[in-house]
């Protein structure tokens, strides 16, 4: 309130400029032209190119709504609504386990329009809602996580959060929800030596993971949980020499269409490797692949320039922030895009595991570009009520 | 900020510096490899050794409603060339090529492709048409023919060097248990197009040259029936030549599709709709060539059959269909076979559409149960200068609404049509698309046309540059009222409409598809029936409207076709006029009347009367779906 006078004597163009972090805007528009322009290269000479160019470009501007809706809502009142976001959360993630969800009731007809066709991936926006909880809980701690009991009831939450998405299962999303609530407890202030029982208990589940499916597996007499090609992946990564050419040749295919970018790349659309057909899903979780072939290091040095403008902006947001849930917000969203640009760019290159994660703002897919636009707005919503209101 | 800045200050330095961190390890390894070893992924590019071929998946089954399968697949042995051999390769690059003094000569053809055209009985020049299809993936095989007899094979494999490039390959093709029988509903399957290729899903994994459905259930379920592509990765040496299998991942079979037809009913159907041309001619209407049957489950909208006159053999597409048998198919001559006239035929319905005159009449209060009209053949109300005709010249004296369409009298439904004219407020058109006229029902199968309901703004539009013919003029109106003028319905929506009356008012969307299956055969999802409409007639007036019907077969024009039938029908005959044309023949109608189960329409082109020819079609069809005998049926009819 104290503010709110000034505020009145202010211009109207002034306090727009206030409201809107032009930075965050800017850099976010240039990674969405970036991703265009290498979503329509990587897309060339596939049946429909372009209708799916133009389903890219809608989807951004179907995402242009989250962020608005995100801008405008007050994030402080957000903070009373956990109960009902809980709910939310589980539901989405829930939801694609349901059979016949939302299908039946438009009857056949429609449903055959959409077979096979997955109108949203529900893990996608859940990513936004969980950091939304979490930033509530971690909230309540005042900054200072520091007995077991604390740390144990934030990490009960994550644990349940991934039970949920592993029931899909959708490992890469799971990953996901743990690199968020790492960001969210260095900010929330946990103890520096519950973060190396944090990283012993992620190794160790890995493993266990993979350990007890195989026994629920053989118990079982079929594929429950991880699917077979999920562990594939995971131990290609462990043994990348294991199978070169079947769950390996993703990999191997990648790194050599980035790898043969050289300096320079061989120049939009003219990747041999992306136009031959030897790259797999180049333009969703493989879009970092075309970009590395046809921009070479040059291209590849740009796009991480942005991400790290992207980041530092954000990180000011959450410096500037009024409290300590909004840090948490904004410091939720920068750990799900760090954590995913290492994991997809990573894959890409043979440092991480193949999982199917898209890189933000780059790969092709709506679900996640709406997520991604909804991002951002709540990073807008964080920085326009720096003053209080 | 709420707690210790000093404290968060670091926390956010430290969530920064994890930012920087995770960028430069990117950093560093892009460097290593793009830069660093750069070269050496180069050479791995330029001789990346694996391929990837894909393996088509077989195509889910069409079912009918009890589950018998009406289109399958079968392994046949095809005969194709190898577009990589290097003497064909040549051939087709100067063929593609725009110079044209460059194509290959007659007797290079002769040369290349004699022996094996005169083994599959057919000429060189036809082989390399196929050989040289452009539209096929550059790599693949070119199937030239198959089902290609056993002698055949052997001695193509026997002697392979005289062939270049030949192949015999087993692959699958649709097979049609029951023939053609219900060739309209199930549609046929071809070469995906250039233009259904760019249209295409880029996620289905089309490729040029893959088998997709063309026309009907085959066309309108290609998401379910088409199944996932496999792939294989082969490894191959330098020039190109496959080493060994790396990986194989199968392809997955397509679902079957369970329709809503009866095979039974519609064999019944297709050989009534061909009695009733022959019965046609039998009356000296010698122009009939084509009709359309059409019957519908009136509680859930299910087509139990769909029959359309004249039809073809589904089984000349496969392997590709050669340019004169498609010629035939499409020529006007042979009165275009390909179309389904239940959904693509529109007609005047003629007095098939005194139903929802007379159900427009009574709602508005126009007419009513037992109302007396005077019928002096010549109807005059409109001014001495524009009389009407009753289609019984001598006229029908006094008779009641009921009596207006046992008989089929015109001149009490130009009377209803002359007052829905003077109340301007065109309620019959209103009232005629509530049933669903002038809109595409929906139905589940591509090409259906909406037929049209004629109105004011609509002939005024019409006749744009005709300014005199502009205005909307009682005669319109009147000619509406019993079907004509330039109303138009397709089969399908004329049964609907008497479906709808059957069922309470409650127009449900007619649909071909039951259900679809999964792998073990199981449904796994199933068509939902849905509401098309609600007319919202009082159940008083449905009712007279029901009883008027059952005396058309009782005792009215329709009473010769239903003559000794078992079960009570309400039905209505129509003989409808299209300039320069023959009468087109009508019967619709719904059985059983008290409780009704299936509603029927048929339709024979410049078949003459409905009451003679559309009728005993129509009687027959019910006959098969309530269990009466079939009989053949020889009445006269001289009403319209």
């Amino acid at each position: 309130m104290r503010l709110h006078t000034a505020a009145i004597d202010k211009s109207r163009t002034r306090r727009f400029l206030d409201a809107v972090n032009i930075p965050l805007l800017v850099w976010t528009v240039a990674l969405l032209v970036y991703g265009s322009i290498m979503v329509t290269s990587a897309t060339s000479g596939m049946a429909g190119a372009s209708a799916l160019a133009r389903r890219h470009v809608v989807g951004i501007a179907v995402g242009l709504v989250p962020l608005g809706v995100a801008w405008l809502i007050d994030y402080t009142k957000l903070k009373h609504w956990s109960g009902p976001l809980m709910i939310l959360f589980a539901l989405l993630l829930v939801s694609p386990r349901i059979p016949g969800l939302g299908d039946t009731a438009k009857g056949a007809t429609s449903w055959l329009q959409i077979f096979g066709v997955r109108l949203f991936q529900p893990s996608e926006p859940a990513k936004l809602v969980f950091i939304v909880i979490m930033a509530a809980l971690i909230s309540e701690y005042e900054g200072k996580i520091d007995t077991p009991r604390d740390a144990a009831r934030v990490l009960g939450y994550l644990a349940a959060a991934v039970v949920l998405i592993m029931l899909q299962p959708d490992l890469g999303t799971g990953l996901v929800f743990v690199g968020i609530t790492a960001a969210m407890l260095l900010v929330g202030g946990m103890k520096g030596r519950y973060f190396a029982v944090l990283a012993l208990v992620a190794a160790l589940g890995v493993v266990g993971v993979l350990g007890i499916d195989s026994t629920l597996d053989r118990m079982a007499g079929h594929d429950v949980a991880l699917k077979d090609y999920q562990k594939d992946r995971l131990l290609v990564f462990i043994d990348p020499g294991r199978d070169p050419a079947g769950a390996g040749y993703n990999l191997a295919q990648s790194k050599i269409a980035i790898g043969s970018g050289g300096v320079s790349g061989t120049g939009l659309g003219s990747g041999t490797q992306s136009n031959l057909h030897f790259l797999p899903e180049r333009h969703t979780d493989f879009i970092f692949a075309v970009l590395g072939e046809e921009l070479g290091f040059t291209g590849a040095v740009v796009l991480l320039g942005l991400y790290l403008a992207l980041l530092v902006t954000s990180l000011a947001i959450a410096t500037s922030s009024r409290d300590l849930y909004g840090a948490l917000i904004v410091a939720g969203v920068m750990g799900m895009w760090l954590f995913q640009i290492l994991e997809n760019i990573g894959m890409t290159v043979g440092i991480m595991p193949i999982t199917g994660i898209p890189l933000p703002f780059m790969s092709f897919g709506s679900s996640a570009m709406v997520t991604n636009m909804g991002a951002v707005g709540l990073l807008l919503s964080v920085w326009s009520r720096r003053y209080g209101t | 900020m709420a707690t210790q800045p000093q404290d968060l200050k670091s926390r956010f330095a430290a969530l920064g510096a994890v930012v920087i961190i995770v960028l430069t390890v990117l950093l560093i390894r892009l460097w290593s490899m793009q830069v660093l070893s750069g070269d050496r992924y180069a050479a791995l590019a330029k001789n990346n050794r694996i391929r990837e071929i894909s393996l088509d998946a077989t195509r889910g089954r069409i079912l009918d409603r009890k589950g018998r399968a009406l289109v399958t697949n079968r392994a046949t042995l095809a005969v194709s060339v190898d577009p990589a051999n290097e003497k064909v390769r040549d051939l087709i690059i100067r063929a593609q090529s725009a110079d044209t003094d460059d194509d290959p000569t007659r007797a290079e053809l002769e040369e290349a492709f004699g022996a094996l055209a005169t083994m599959l009985h057919m000429t060189p020049q036809e082989v390399f048409a196929k050989v040289a299809d452009s539209k096929v993936e550059a790599l693949r095989p070119r199937v030239v023919a198959v089902d290609v007899p056993l002698d055949v094979v052997a001695q193509l494999a026997e002697r392979s060097q005289d062939f270049p490039g030949v192949r015999i390959e087993e692959t699958s093709v649709r097979e049609y248990p029951y023939g053609s029988v219900g060739a309209h509903v199930l549609g046929y399957t071809g070469e995906i197009s250039e233009a259904e290729f760019a249209a295409s899903d880029p996620t289905s994994g089309y490729e040029l040259g893959d088998i997709v459905g063309k026309a009907g259930a085959e066309a309108q379920f290609e998401s379910v029936l088409q199944g996932d592509k496999g792939r294989r990765l082969i490894e191959v040496n330098a020039s190109g030549k496959p080493q060994r299998i790396i990986d194989e991942q199968p392809p997955v079979t397509g679902r079957d599709v369970r329709l809503t037809i009866d095979i039974d009913v519609q064999k019944v159907a297709e050989e009534q709709l061909a009695a009733a041309l022959t019965e046609a001619h039998r009356q000296n209407f010698n122009k009939a060539k084509a009709g359309a049957a059409v019957v519908l489950d009136v509680t859930t909208g299910e087509v139990v059959a769909m029959a359309s006159a004249p039809s073809y053999d589904p089984q000349v597409f496969l392997g590709g269909i050669s340019e004169a048998e498609w010629k035939k198919l499409t020529d006007k001559a042979s009165e275009y076979p390909l179309n389904n006239r239940a959904i693509m035929g529109a007609y005047p319905p003629a007095s098939t559409f005194k139903v929802v005159t007379g159900l427009a009449g009574l709602d508005a209060g126009i007419t009513y149960s037992g109302k007396s009209y005077y019928c002096p053949g010549k109807w005059t109300e409109m001014g001495a200068q524009w009389p009407k005709w009753c289609w019984k010249h001598s006229g029908h004296g006094t008779i009641s609404f009921e009596g207006g369409i046992e008989e089929s009298c015109d001149t009490v439904f130009y009377e209803i049509g002359y007052q829905f004219y003077q109340r301007e407020k065109e309620e019959l058109q209103a009232y005629a698309r509530k049933f669903g006229l002038g809109s595409a029902t929906g139905i589940d199968l591509p090409g259906e046309v909406k037929g049209r309901v004629p109105d004011a703004a609509w002939k005024k539009k019409f006749n744009e540059k005709y300014p005199e013919w502009q205005t909307w003029l009682p005669g319109d109106t009147v000619n509406i009222a019993i079907g004509q003028g330039d109303l138009l319905v397709t089969p399908l929506q004329m049964a609907s409409v008497y479906a709808g009356v059957a069922n309470g008012g409650v127009v449900m969307r007619p649909h071909v598809l039951k259900d679809v299956l999964d792998s073990e055969g199981k449904v796994a999802r199933s068509y939902t029936p849905q509401e098309l409409s609600d007319v919202g007639a009082s159940s008083d007036d449905l009712g007279i409207m029901r009883r008027a019907l059952v005396r058309v077969t009782e005792t009215g024009t329709g009473a010769g076709a239903f003559r000794g039938f078992g079960v009570s029908v309400a039905g209505k005959t129509g003989t409808a006029q299209v300039a320069g044309k023959d009468d087109y023949a009508w019967f619709c109608g719904f059985a059983p009347a008290d409780k009704p189960r299936y509603a029927v329409a048929v339709v024979v082109e410049q078949g003459g009367h409905g009451g003679s020819v559309a009728g005993p079609a129509g009687r027959n069809i019910l006959a098969k779906l309530l269990g009466e005998p079939i009989k053949e049926v020889h009445t006269t009819d001289v009403s319209r």
